[in-house]
């Protein structure tokens, strides 16, 4: 080993003496961000499908409003600068601000925010979800978006829904990003709405452009020199693929990068201890949960259900698994959205737990399968999972994959247990949470309503359904509110297939001389803001 | 005779030929057992089942498997390699921005990897048991058996780290990005076209470890290989001859036994410098280095069969260009061949 080092030293010294020094630390107008990208595949709003891609996309579009950093559940104005409801929630009516203005120098016109949402509805790529789950379809586009002035956008609702979800898809990244519809036009090629051009160019008002995508390489983001608002604090903004953990924690401590954001737990406790980075932590979108499916006749009991939600040791996970991924939480809707009622404070209880198993008729357990993906930190939470499941006498063998086999599994509901990450999240909304993780409007097989992890889970209870639609049309808040604590009373009580053990979070290490750095939930944070201090 | 050469001809060429197609159908029958899912890679895990289907017919992943073989397989003999899925780029302009780097790196390897190999083979073989030849076969023991991205790390600690004597990840330092026009793609060309001296050296400064450690473990493959073949040739008749002849031992060593396994050394100098042209991986991974190999690794990873086919088909080509090349040193330095 130590002669190794030697003959490497002796091979590089020798060879570095030539080369000049490297530099101490990043340019002081250019912010360098690490992470992996491997999962960017287009940079087309509309097509995006990642949080990597969020990351890069939330610094180049606007959209009509903008989500609070801090407080989840508040609406900011961004391109809107006020909107009303119709006194009968069918219709919402955004105000642009005047003198906002594309990167092209175009102004930015209700025209350019209608052509947006009907572009992103005609191609019907993943981001079109959004809307559609609330009735907007290609065919009725025409009539939803409309623009009475240049400065005034109306959307009527295509069907009975609570309006405030909707404006905030409106503030999401990809559904709500707005689009310079004169500059994409140009690059329209056969008719796909300039999609191809977008993969990589950008047509945003956003504080940043695009400059240069290379997969697997780099993004770089240049300053929108005429952006309408504030001026955006840095020059340049150099994201970089850093596949590895430790190469972002090295680079990061050295001050290569400025800002790591997808390091493993075990480098952000490292960095915990420097001096010259921080690490910030906030909240993200959807759980850690178990699933179970009910296609499985021996999880169609409920109290082998009920036994399953006694053989998680939530502490123990959250303390040892997930810090820095996950935060505990074991309802259904996220804490911090309106109606989150508080952790119902499910503990691991094995006695109970094995009386439970023993009354739904299996007094020594059985066998069973645990699937989840083999990376951090799922692998190790279905080990641990998989510790107290056996203590209760059930036998759980893991089986492991790439998210292609796991969730694949689950989409084709070939499954038993499943630890997984997901249930929405992504609008402050308690609708985003239990729509994606409970809510199952077709159980048949043929439906294949994969989007849904209701229906993955073969889950099908038609009061729940009915209570989470009722919940979105509730106009009075308190009303709403009143019923979203009851869904969660009644999920607690009718035992579905998934239990949360944890609500996601998102952790990043930065320079300690990074200033204004803000993390936005789910990737989105917009790095206006964002200055040295040095 | 020129009948007879022309068919020893056209044979080659129809080896090559259904060289390449066996690779095309392998990859292809390999790609598509695995359980990635092209379609699910671009809609995301939200999607419905509209959104997916439309797309998987877009990207015609709702053609029976063999169909799909046939498309691309008639698309290449028209010259289109196809569009990537994951980059959104035609394949061929991806390869061309991820191959030069890989050579730089893999040529700089092979380098270190056969300058030192070499010489420290033959000095083994010579030296045969004693000390000098424990230490040699020591250390390729460790460059031949310790996983490289193992050595990657450590070496990023030791040197860029700890010591600060070498860049870190990537191909040139953030803010040299984009100062010189890519003319060639080559970074060292490039700077050296453009006169830009400051980003030719931080390249070089980039290109050290990665290549170094590369050219560790080729070179510890070429020492041992290297070691044998010579110990094969000492061993002879031939060379008792010429020493009781009264040959000086570097005269016996250098113009017959090393002359002798010249031929040997080609064969596998040049296979060491396909492997790492067809891209090290796991280096390339640690290094954050834009290469081949995360090219096709990642393509791999969600399916996108155009690339992959194009890179497997680059691969073979590469590999057969090198045997080609190889058989032409055979023929330089082994008059029997000829």
């Amino acid at each position: 080993m130590h002669r190794m080092i030697k003959a490497l030293s002796t091979i590089l010294v020798g060879s570095t003496l030539l080369t000049s020094p490297a530099w101490a630390e990043t340019p002081p107008n250019m912010l360098v961000v690490g992470f992996s990208m491997s999962n960017i595949l287009t940079l087309d709003p509309a097509a995006i499908t990642g949080k990597e891609t969020v990351q890069v996309l939330a610094n180049i579009y606007d959209n009509l409003v903008g989500l609070d950093a801090v407080n989840r559940a508040q609406v900011n104005p961004q391109l809107a600068e006020s909107w009303s409801v119709s006194p009968d929630n069918t219709a919402i009516t955004f105000k642009l601000r005047s003198g906002a203005t594309f990167a092209s120098g175009n102004p930015v016109t209700s025209a350019d925010v209608v052509w947006s949402l009907k572009r992103l509805l005609t191609l019907n790529l993943a981001q079109a979800s959004f809307l559609k789950t609330h009735g907007f379809t290609a065919a009725n586009a025409e009539q939803s978006f409309t623009a009475p002035d240049e400065t005034t956008v109306v959307i009527t609702l295509p069907k009975k829904v609570d309006p405030e979800i909707i404006v905030q898809t409106l503030g999401i990244v990809g559904p709500g990003s707005v689009l310079d519809s004169k500059v994409v036009m140009e690059h329209d090629k056969a008719g796909d709405l300039g999609s191809a051009w977008l993969t990589n160019n950008s047509a945003g008002s956003g504080p940043y452009t695009l400059g240069q995508w290379r997969s697997n390489e780099r993004v770089i983001l240049d300053r929108n020199e005429s952006y309408w608002g504030e001026a955006p604090g840095m020059k340049r903004i150099m994201m970089r693929h850093l596949a590895e953990s430790q190469s972002q924690r090295l680079m990061l401590e050295k001050g290569d990068i400025d800002i790591a954001y997808s390091m493993s737990a075990a480098d952000l406790k490292a960095l915990e201890k420097s001096d010259k980075v921080e690490v910030q932590t906030n909240g993200g979108s959807g759980f850690y949960y178990l699933a179970v499916s009910m296609k499985d006749e021996k999880f169609q009991k409920p109290k082998v259900r009920e036994a399953l939600r006694y053989l998680i040791d939530y502490q123990g996970l959250n303390d040892t698994v997930l810090p820095y991924f996950g935060r505990l939480r074991d309802r259904p809707i996220q804490t911090g959205l309106f109606g989150a009622l508080p952790n119902a404070g499910y503990k691991l209880d094995v006695e109970k737990a094995k009386a439970l198993l023993a009354e739904a008729g299996y007094p020594d357990g059985f066998s069973t399968t645990l699937r989840a993906i083999s990376d951090a930190p799922f692998m190790n939470a279905a080990t641990a999972i998989q510790a107290t499941l056996a203590q209760g006498g059930i036998k759980a063998e893991i089986i492991t994959g790439s998210g292609d086999q796991i969730y694949g599994a689950m989409r084709e509901r070939k499954y038993e247990l499943l630890v997984g990450r997901g249930g929405g999240g992504q609008l402050p909304h308690p609708d985003s949470n239990l729509r994606a993780i409970v809510y199952n409007p077709d159980n048949a097989d043929e439906a294949k309503l994969t989007n849904f992890q209701g229906w993955r889970t073969a889950f099908y209870d038609e009061k729940i359904n009915s209570m989470v639609d009722a919940a979105l049309v509730e106009t009075d808040k308190a009303k709403q509110v009143k019923d979203y604590e009851a869904i969660q009373t009644y999920y607690a009580d009718v035992l579905p297939a998934i239990q949360p053990f944890a609500e996601v979070v998102d952790s990043v290490g930065y320079r300690a001389d990074i200033k204004g750095l803000a993390l936005n939930p789910s990737w989105s944070t917009r790095l206006r803001t964002v200055t040295k201090e040095r | 005779m020129n009948n007879a050469r022309f068919s020893a001809f056209g044979r080659q060429a129809g080896t090559i030929l259904v060289t390449l197609i066996g690779l095309l159908i392998l990859t292809f029958c390999i790609g598509r057992l695995m359980p990635v899912d092209p379609v699910r890679a671009i809609v995301g895990e939200e999607a419905d089942r509209a959104t997916y289907e439309m797309v998987a017919e877009r990207i015609g992943a709702n053609l029976p498997l063999y169909q799909q073989f046939f498309k691309y397989v008639s698309d290449l003999l028209h010259g289109d390699f196809g569009v990537s899925i994951r980059t959104g780029q035609p394949v061929i302009n991806d390869i061309l921005h991820v191959m030069p780097a890989t050579i730089e790196l893999a040529t700089f390897a092979i380098i270190v990897g056969a300058g030192l190999g070499i010489p420290l083979g033959i000095l083994a073989a010579v030296r045969r048991n004693k000390p000098v030849d424990h230490v040699i076969r020591f250390l390729t023991l460790i460059g031949h058996s310790m996983p490289i991205f193992w050595t990657g790390m450590i070496g990023l600690i030791v040197f860029y780290a700890a010591l600060d004597l070498v860049g870190g990840g990537g191909r040139v330092s953030d803010y040299y990005i984009g100062l010189v026009p890519e003319t060639t793609g080559f970074l060292l060309i490039d700077s050296m076209l453009a006169g830009d001296w400051e980003v030719f050296w931080d390249a070089v400064n980039h290109l050290l470890l990665p290549a170094s450690i590369l050219g560790y473990s080729s070179m510890a493959y070429i020492t041992r290989m290297t070691r044998s073949f010579m110990l094969d040739q000492l061993n002879q008749e031939y060379v008792t001859t010429a020493r009781v002849k009264g040959l000086s031992k570097s005269r016996t060593i250098w113009h017959h036994a090393f002359a002798n396994i010249r031929v040997q050394l080609v064969t596998i100098v040049a296979l060491a410098y396909g492997s790492l042209l067809e891209g090290a991986v796991l280096i390339e991974t640690v290094f954050s280095w834009p290469g081949f190999g995360q090219y096709i690794t990642n393509n791999m990873l969600v399916g996108d069969m155009n690339a992959v086919m194009t890179c497997v088909l680059l691969v073979g080509v590469i590999f057969i260009g090198l045997n080609l090349l190889s058989d032409a040193l055979y023929k330089i330095f082994d008059p029997r061949t000829r």
